[in-house]
């Protein structure tokens, strides 16, 4: 007979990505009904923006996506750019489009690195996380910290890059293309992942645009979407690299019918190649110059009245930022569009139904929900 | 005497084998899986991740933590066995750090749950937590990590404490004893 | 078709940033009418407080894949006792962004069965998003006077 029960999983749980946690319905091994509880992170961002001088927000900003924080640090910075109507120098938008990669390489290794331990394949875990350390030696050198980098700021980026910028990035570099047939024999062509991913965590096809999907989840889903080429900002529209997106997965088999684990997890890895590429042709097209428009001094900043919506395509999805002023020194309401409000709500909460338990980790992993951008 | 040399002896073996709560309460939990795996790996001093509370001996409260947090960190706090040890790892937890005039996030932790040892710092680098992890080990080895004893000590003041918080109000705070006998 | 074509006096902001305001009763009509026209993404509801004028405004955000268009729906309800209909089964996420307002400003979103406590646990005071909460002061009133655990 089976027996009807109720699950909780998290916030103290190795199977959710950080502090959340979900409330399953289960008869016997399959899920009923799940709710998503939010708010653990909870921090008030939004109304301390509002005590703070437009200044005084960027440090604040780069707190709310903790695996990719220099999205936000672009998306405020735009919006605010927007507002003064500033153009900011060609050298810059390179170096912006270089941290924007290397932040998007990290976050995905440590993704990828996510879904393998959720199947119990923690070599890949292992890997993900060393590998990425390497990449926040880079962030350390350019940037002078590991997680939180401050760097890109309303107007330019703080400083150059340092001399010897392009031997260390192009040496990490070498050394990711090197690994990359090392993840893809123990997890994209691993008979065990293929197993337990193909054909599970079904975002459908025809709901995914109405449902709010974007980003690598979107483009698992048939659909060539990415806002670097809708809306090119940084140099994205100066640098040539290709969307993946199903069914092209380039060098992997096609074995289902996308939008499930195994091709979410594809793309990724796909667009860790992109990455890699494109900061390539951006540390060899870089123009000299200026990094930073000449402020008027940034205590006294006033910032003209308007609305303001600017969005960046992080490794989770469309990113977003909308930033009211009323011309005063304090912004009057910025309002931060995550993707995982979506992918970890009303998304898990509608696909999530007649799963069994075991998969229902890897789908949230998969699909990236990342708490403190749901809370903010 | 002989008491003495056995308490000595379980805290030289107690030290060699930390399990740590596996609970990320906040954005310091970033810097948790590079301490955990193989580049600085602190399974060589004998830390590991556990899963249940029951099992573990240190509880890392990694920044922040919003009084939501705080409802679920003591649940998990009174699961463990004593002795048990708390690190409060980032500004957030010694005063509130950035999220000083949040009106979510609590600004002092020692004022709910005893902590042991605090890593200043936002947020601290992997060798920073690997030395706090050393200090305590030595803490415990001289027996001077003891915020296990002062929770059975003071844990009326902790309680009404935590009652404050929870409520999010100062007045309006049930008695302790009134409320376990539920 | 384009918003401008649909909405004469919709007003552009910049390249692709379109602005309508439009009365509340209004709403539903227009954000069906854009995603029947190739609007089919919605980005989110944002609320703001307009404390001098006494009034929320509500911004529902609307993007076109096909026209890369970004739209505004910009409506203003009474900031006391102001209510909305719930545009819940337009599109799925409406419905998280109306129990985040609902929580943080207050606003009350007529058919949804859902709002209630979301992110906060047991929050006594004002809704915490509104311009007259003073989130400075609450701290210093209630966090730093939380006593010290006074040792013997």
């Amino acid at each position: 007979m089976m027996k009807e029960f109720e699950l909780f999983v998290g916030p103290n749980h190795p199977g959710v990505t950080g502090n959340m946690s979900y409330h399953l319905w289960v008869e016997g091994a399959t899920i009923k009904k799940v709710e998503t509880r939010v708010g653990y992170l909870h921090r008030g961002f939004e109304k301390l923006m509002e005590k703070r001088i437009w200044m005084q927000n960027v440090p604040l900003v780069c707190r709310i996506c903790v695996p990719e924080p220099d999205v936000n640090e672009a998306a405020y910075s735009m919006a605010v750019e927007d507002l003064m109507g500033w153009e900011i120098p060609e050298r810059a938008k390179y170096i912006r489009t270089i941290i924007l990669e290397l932040a998007r390489l990290g976050a995905h290794l440590l993704t990828v690195g996510g879904i393998a331990a959720s199947f119990g394949l923690y070599t890949i875990a292992q890997w993900g996380v060393g590998d990425r350390d390497y990449i926040l030696d880079i962030f350390e050198q350019i940037t002078g910290a590991r997680v939180y980098h401050i760097y890109i700021w309303p107007g330019g980026v703080r400083w150059d890059l340092p001399k010897n910028a392009k031997e260390l990035i192009t040496k990490v570099l070498d050394y990711l293309e090197k690994r990359m047939p090392l993840y893809e024999d123990l997890l994209i062509r691993n008979k065990v992942f293929i197993r337990r991913a193909v054909g599970v965590g079904i975002v459908p096809k025809d709901k995914a645009i109405e449902w709010g999907v974007t980003g690598p989840n979107l483009r698992a889903a048939g659909y060539q979407l990415d806002f670097r080429k809708l809306e090119p900002y940084a140099a994205y529209d100066s640098v040539d690299f290709e969307v993946p997106y199903y069914p092209k997965l380039g060098e992997y088999e096609v074995l289902s019918d996308g939008s499930d684990i195994y091709t979410r997890t594809a793309i990724r890895l796909l667009e860790m190649k992109q990455s890699i590429s494109i900061i390539r042709q951006a540390l060899k097209e870089m123009p000299e110059g200026d990094v930073i428009l000449k402020h008027p001094q940034w205590f006294a900043w006033k910032v003209p009245a308007g609305y303001s919506y600017v969005r960046v395509e992080s490794s989770k999805g469309e990113y977003g930022y909308f930033v009211v002023s009323d011309g005063g020194k304090k912004p009057v309401r910025v309002h931060v569009r995550g993707p995982s409000y979506t992918h970890g709500i009303n998304v898990l909460e509608r696909i999530a139904p007649g799963m069994n338990i075991a998969d229902f980790s890897p789908t949230a992993i998969s699909l990236d929900v990342c708490p403190p951008d749901i809370e903010r | 005497m002989r008491n003495d040399d056995w308490k000595k002896v379980s805290r030289l073996v107690s030290k060699k084998s930390l399990w740590m709560v596996h609970f990320c309460t906040g954005c310091g939990a970033m810097e948790m899986p590079p301490v955990m795996t193989s580049r600085y790996d602190m399974e060589r001093f004998g830390i590991a991740p556990m899963a249940t509370p029951r099992q573990a001996d240190v509880l890392l409260i990694t920044g922040y933590l919003s009084i939501k947090t705080l409802k679920r960190v003591v649940q998990v706090y009174e699961q463990m066995r004593d002795p048990k040890y708390v690190i409060g790892f980032g500004s957030c937890t010694i005063n509130g750090g950035m999220y000083w005039d949040s009106y979510n996030t609590i600004k002092d932790l020692s004022k709910y749950i005893p902590v042991d040892l605090y890593i200043a710092g936002c947020m601290p680098r992997p060798e920073a937590i690997m030395d706090a992890f050393l200090k305590l080990m030595e803490m415990i080895e001289k027996g001077e990590a003891i915020g296990w004893k002062k929770y059975h000590k003071y844990y009326d003041q902790y309680k009404r404490n935590q009652r404050m918080a929870f409520s999010y109000r100062l007045d309006e705070v049930q008695d302790i004893k009134e409320d376990d006998a539920k | 078709m384009m918003a401008k074509e649909l909405f004469p006096d919709a007003q552009e902001i910049r390249k692709g940033r379109i602005r309508i305001e439009v009365e509340p009763e209004k709403v539903g009509e227009i954000v069906k009418k854009l995603k029947d026209n190739g609007y089919d993404h919605f980005v989110m509801l944002s609320c703001i407080d307009w404390i001098n004028d006494g009034q929320f405004e509500l911004v529902y955000h609307m993007w076109s894949y096909e026209y890369r268009e970004h739209v505004m729906i910009s409506t203003r309800i009474p900031r006391d006792g102001g209510s909305m209909v719930t545009l819940r089964d337009l599109f799925p996420q409406i419905e998280t962004y109306e129990r985040e307002i609902h929580e943080m400003f207050g606003v009350d979103f007529i058919g949804n069965p859902r709002l209630g406590e979301f992110i906060l646990e047991g929050w006594p005071h004002m809704p915490p998003m509104r311009k007259d909460f003073d989130t400075e002061k609450f701290v210093k009133d209630f966090y730093y006077k939380i006593p010290e655990v006074k040792e013997e």
